[in-house]
């Protein structure tokens, strides 16, 4: 009982830690720092890198089917 | 070439909307029916008792007090037209037959409809069409039916017109008789040496646009008959052919400029000057006239508006088939500042018809009055020296 | 030893509970410069502060993972991120969309406004997990492919309710550009640049540039083996059609809709184009018309019209309407284009409870509003939170918009011919559509909407690249002079936030109040801050 109540204490204590920590990140604006300053700048560097082909290249004439 | 007999009366002609012949075809007892689209049939404006005119504001380079309405953002073309208008310069209209067909110009005659005190007619009204996006069966139907109620029954309720089967016949007849001479003149611009210039043939085929019809054929008939004789200069005063597409353009002068770089316009394919525009109205058997009416300006038109896949992709090609029809060397492509159709259709085809087709282009965003010909100068030269390059190393080969 | 101040102790400590009062917040001196971060967000008081960290913070981040969980899973999801641009640059930061939204807002108008976010970004992860799962170009199955068909996002979603059983429909700019814009406003550059890249000139609709820049740089997912176009809303959506028929070059079919819209005899020609849709959507999908299943949907959707009209009563009639001027005007365009589905029941049935909440108990949800403000014409993308903005800083309270009230009709199911006519004007009756064509007589339904929701003020939308209200300038000007009615003039270009920045709108805004209406902010501290490199 007492093994229990004290895992469940320990859970309760993470729990009420992790929702302290996850507090923190949405009070400070974490989660939209680390996305402006890091993620967003990788990603966009990786788009403006992408080949990517040319959909222009394509002769514009006769009408296509799905034949 | 010798100068043709009445090329200066047809200039002056297109100096101003209200002009010589709109008056004497008031003083007739003639109603003025103004209208700014192909998709308006000028045939039906040009019933007994009738004579249609489309609009222009010719020599109006700073449209102030539409500029107010209107904003400076908007179509320079629609704009000056309300400015022509709220100058008094259309007061003889006696009705405006209107299209919502693109943006700038619907905006422009709303504001007729708005304010009825800027036409001082007391006879003035303006009617409204719905003009469809498609050439199916559907659509000529829609396009008859709105021809019928905001043209015919609108002439008729409104002003008494004879809009009968029989009056319609008399209109086409008549009109086909006017495309019959714009065409056979305009033929001679597919000679292998051209005995026409394309600004003499802008004024022309814009004379037959903005007068009344039964006033200025005769002077048609005549022009055409002098051409029939009339031969190519000793020496080539031009360096190329080119064909003009684009927006709406109405501006013999810009013609006269390209051609003043060296390149000789053969063929046009723009608001108010398409070759389409002058093709007599054919009535197939069981068909009423107006379905005929109907059928013709859905079916000849080559408009932007257009959205079925197979037109929006002919259209390319089209301008590919006059191109060689006239034997063009390469194409000149306008469009006018804020013409939202023609901004995209120029961007594609400047990349489409060369590639696709083989046609050089020059590619021109214009104002509805020019007042940056030396820029558009340099641009249609080096165009004209481009092509030239071109042949001498197709010669080359 | 200083004997401490109660007052100030007993301030502090109401401020902690409850949140500063309105005209103490200092909103503006959360900024971060420049970037539109926060230094920390805003605390509401401890309940709403709570409610916002647990019930819209947390809950939607949840929900952002298990939805895609629901929707096709982790993989294709990072598949999709690591392709294409707008997904990877948008989705991340939709909780800062939800902030710039719901900023200064308290109460039952946070919890009502919060639910209408929540819809959208479902409805939102269910178009681009659809896209993904179909899509050939990130190996997505061959077999859904067949069962997407893709439409332009002007198309009314409502067009495929025969087919929902048996196919999906999902339009191919809602996501990559419509609601990035919302969310991230960096994205969509990307893509007018690219089409004025190819000499397009800068005036024409940034919307249809911005659209046919997605398909110029290849960065549109392929999921659909055929494609259904519009007219609508203008020239420049015509124009696009071209661009789109030549990127995708797949069969396409146009259903134009008719610009005079008010003949009754453009009705049957409407709706045999529709007709003609259902024939070429039969035909290239394979798929049966279900005449039970489009009743079906569109029952479902007259239910939500009705909802939405007694939301307009609300709004119109009384001081308790918990909806804010962004989740009011992006939750209904969205909505309605988008057609019936179920997170719209769900999240109308929630916002019911809390609009008769505040009707019952009289709760007033704007208690600072000044003026009540009509919003008209087509609205900046980039800047659609302006509204909690001029209501925090002015007192300036959005109650409705032009684009709220397009849709404005049931559909008739007795029948099929009833139910064609009216599925026609349905969509003649589109966003950005029903009162800018036409005729002028539409566009200038401003007034009598200002007198039946009680407005004092018009926020003008002076959207520079569209022909046709630029058409109408000064006849607006001169009815605001003749019927005496303070209108200010928001000049903004779409989703292109370089032309008019959204400082630059504040400003205009703050000078208008200052020197015409002669009043002073609520919040002096969000009169100037620089968020240009925001999202």
């Amino acid at each position: 009982m007492k093994k229990a109540l004290k895992v469940l204490g320990k859970i309760a204590a993470i729990g009420a830690a992790v929702y302290a920590a996850l507090f923190a990140v949405f009070y400070f604006d974490l989660d939209g720092k680390a996305l402006f300053k890091f993620v967003e700048p990788t990603l966009v560097k990786h788009y403006d890198n992408m080949p990517r082909r040319d959909p222009m290249s394509r002769p514009y004439g006769d009408k296509p089917t799905n034949e | 070439m010798r100068d043709l007999k009445h090329l200066i009366y047809f200039e002056d002609l297109l100096q101003e909307a209200h002009n010589e012949l709109v008056r004497k075809g008031k003083e007739d007892g003639n109603l003025a029916l103004g209208y700014t689209c192909y998709f308006m049939p000028e045939v039906l404006l040009d019933l007994p008792g009738c004579f249609s005119v489309r609009l222009r504001a010719p020599r109006c380079v700073s449209p102030d007090m539409a500029t107010y309405y209107m904003s400076g953002r908007t179509c320079h073309y629609g704009r000056s037209l309300f400015e022509r208008a709220l100058e008094g310069g259309f007061n003889f209209l006696d009705a405006q037959l209107a299209t919502e067909t693109c943006t700038v110009t619907c905006r422009f005659q709303e504001h007729l409809k708005a304010m009825p005190d800027v036409i001082n007619n007391v006879k003035f009204k303006v009617s409204f069409s719905d003009v469809p996006f498609k050439k199916n069966e559907n659509s000529i139907e829609h396009y008859e039916k709105q021809l019928q109620a905001h043209v015919l029954d609108f002439l008729k309720s409104e002003y008494g017109v004879d809009t009968s089967d029989e009056a319609i016949m008399r209109a086409i007849i008549a009109h086909n008789e006017v495309c019959r001479i714009i065409r056979e003149i305009g033929d001679f611009r597919k000679l292998d040496e051209p005995t026409i210039t394309g600004y003499e043939f802008a004024v022309i085929n814009l004379v037959s646009m903005c007068c009344p019809k039964y006033l200025i054929i005769d002077k048609l008939r005549e022009t055409l008959e002098e051409l029939k004789t009339r031969e190519p200069d000793q020496r080539k005063t031009y360096r190329c052919k080119v064909l003009l597409a684009g927006s709406e353009n109405d501006d013999p002068e810009f013609t006269k400029l390209i051609e003043s770089c060296g390149a000789l316009v053969v063929c046009d394919r723009y608001c108010y000057g398409a070759v389409e525009a002058r093709e007599p109205i054919e009535i197939r058997e069981g068909e009423t006239p107006l379905r005929a009416v109907a059928r013709h300006y859905l079916l000849t038109s080559q408009c932007t508006r257009f959205m079925e896949q197979d037109e929006m992709r002919y259209r390319k090609k089209r301008i590919a088939e006059l191109a060689k029809e006239y034997k063009a060397d390469g194409v000149i492509i306008l469009s006018n500042k804020f013409c939202e159709y023609w901004s995209y259709e120029r961007m594609i085809d400047t990349i489409v018809i060369p590639r696709d087709y083989g046609f050089p282009v020059c590619s021109i965003e214009k104002e509805y009055i020019n007042s940056a010909s030396g820029q558009l100068r340099t641009r249609f030269q080096a165009f004209v020296e481009s092509i030239e390059i071109k042949k001498l190393q197709e010669g080359a080969k | 030893m200083k004997k401490p101040d109660l007052n100030k102790i007993k301030k502090l400590a109401k401020d902690f509970l409850y949140g500063k009062p309105h005209g103490e917040r200092r909103l503006g001196d959360l900024y971060e410069p420049k970037t539109g971060l926060y230094k920390h967000r805003e605390w509401r008081g401890v309940k709403d502060t709570f409610y916002y960290f647990n019930n819209i913070w947390l809950y939607n981040y949840g929900m952002m993972v298990a939805d895609i969980m629901k929707y096709g899973g982790l993989i294709t999801f990072a598949k999709g991120v690591w392709r294409y641009r707008w997904v990877g640059q948008s989705y991340l930061p939709v909780m800062h969309w939800f902030d710039r939204g719901l900023e200064g807002v308290r109460g039952e108008a946070l919890r009502a406004s919060a639910w209408h976010y929540r819809a959208m970004v479902n409805q939102t992860i269910d178009q681009f997990m659809r896209m993904f799962k179909a899509d050939q170009n990130i190996g997505g199955s061959k077999d859904l492919y067949d069962r997407t068909i893709a439409h332009d996002e002007t198309v009314w979603g409502g067009v495929f309710y025969p087919y929902r059983d048996q196919l999906d429909d999902i339009p191919l700019q809602m996501i990559p550009y419509f609601v990035t814009c919302h969310v991230n406003n960096h994205t969509v550059l990307n893509y007018i640049d690219a089409t004025q890249a190819l000499g397009l000139p800068g005036d024409p609709c940034p919307m249809c540039q911005a659209e046919c820049g997605l398909m110029i740089l290849d960065d549109e997912p392929d999921y659909y083996p055929a494609f259904i176009t519009t007219n609508e809303a203008c020239d420049a959506s015509v124009a696009t059609s071209v661009i789109q028929d030549w990127m995708i070059n797949k069969p396409l079919y146009a259903m134009p809709q008719p610009m005079q819209f008010d003949d009754p005899l453009v009705q049957e020609h409407c709706a045999k184009e529709i007709e003609g849709a259902f024939r070429f959507i039969e035909e290239q999908m394979g798929v049966e018309f279900h005449w039970s299943e489009l009743v079906k949907h569109l029952e479902e959707q007259n239910e939500l019209q009705r909802f939405e009209w007694e939301k307009w009563d609300v709004a119109a009639n009384t001081p308790y309407y918990p909806i804010t001027g962004t989740a009011q005007a992006l939750y209904r365009i969205y909505q309605s284009q988008r057609g019936n589905r179920k997170i719209w029941h769900d999240t109308d049935k929630r916002v019911r409870k809390i609009l008769e909440k505040c009707v019952e108990q009289k709760i007033e949800t704007f208690p600072m509003t000044r003026h009540r403000v009509i919003a008209w014409s087509c609205a900046p993308l980039y800047y659609s939170h302006w509204c909690t903005w001029a209501y925090n800083c002015w007192g300036l309270n959005c109650v409705i918009n032009m684009d709220s009230l397009m849709f404005d009709m049931t559909i008739r199911t007795d029948n099929y011919d009833d139910m064609l006519l009216d599925m026609a004007r349905y969509h003649e009756w589109a966003p950005m559509r029903r009162m800018a064509v036409g005729g002028m007589q539409h566009i200038f339904e401003l007034w009598e909407n200002m007198e039946k929701f009680h407005c004092d003020m018009v926020m003008m939308y002076d959207q520079l690249q569209c022909k046709g209200m630029q058409g109408v300038h000064g006849l607006f000007e001169d009815e605001f002079r003749a019927r005496d009615i303070h209108a200010i003039w928001m000049p903004h270009s779409l989703p292109d936030k370089r032309t008019v920045s959204r400082a630059e709108i504040r400003q205009i805004i703050n000078d208008y109040m200052f020197t015409v209406m002669q009043e002073e902010p609520l919040d002096p501290s969000l009169l100037e801050f620089d968020d240009g490199e925001g999202w």
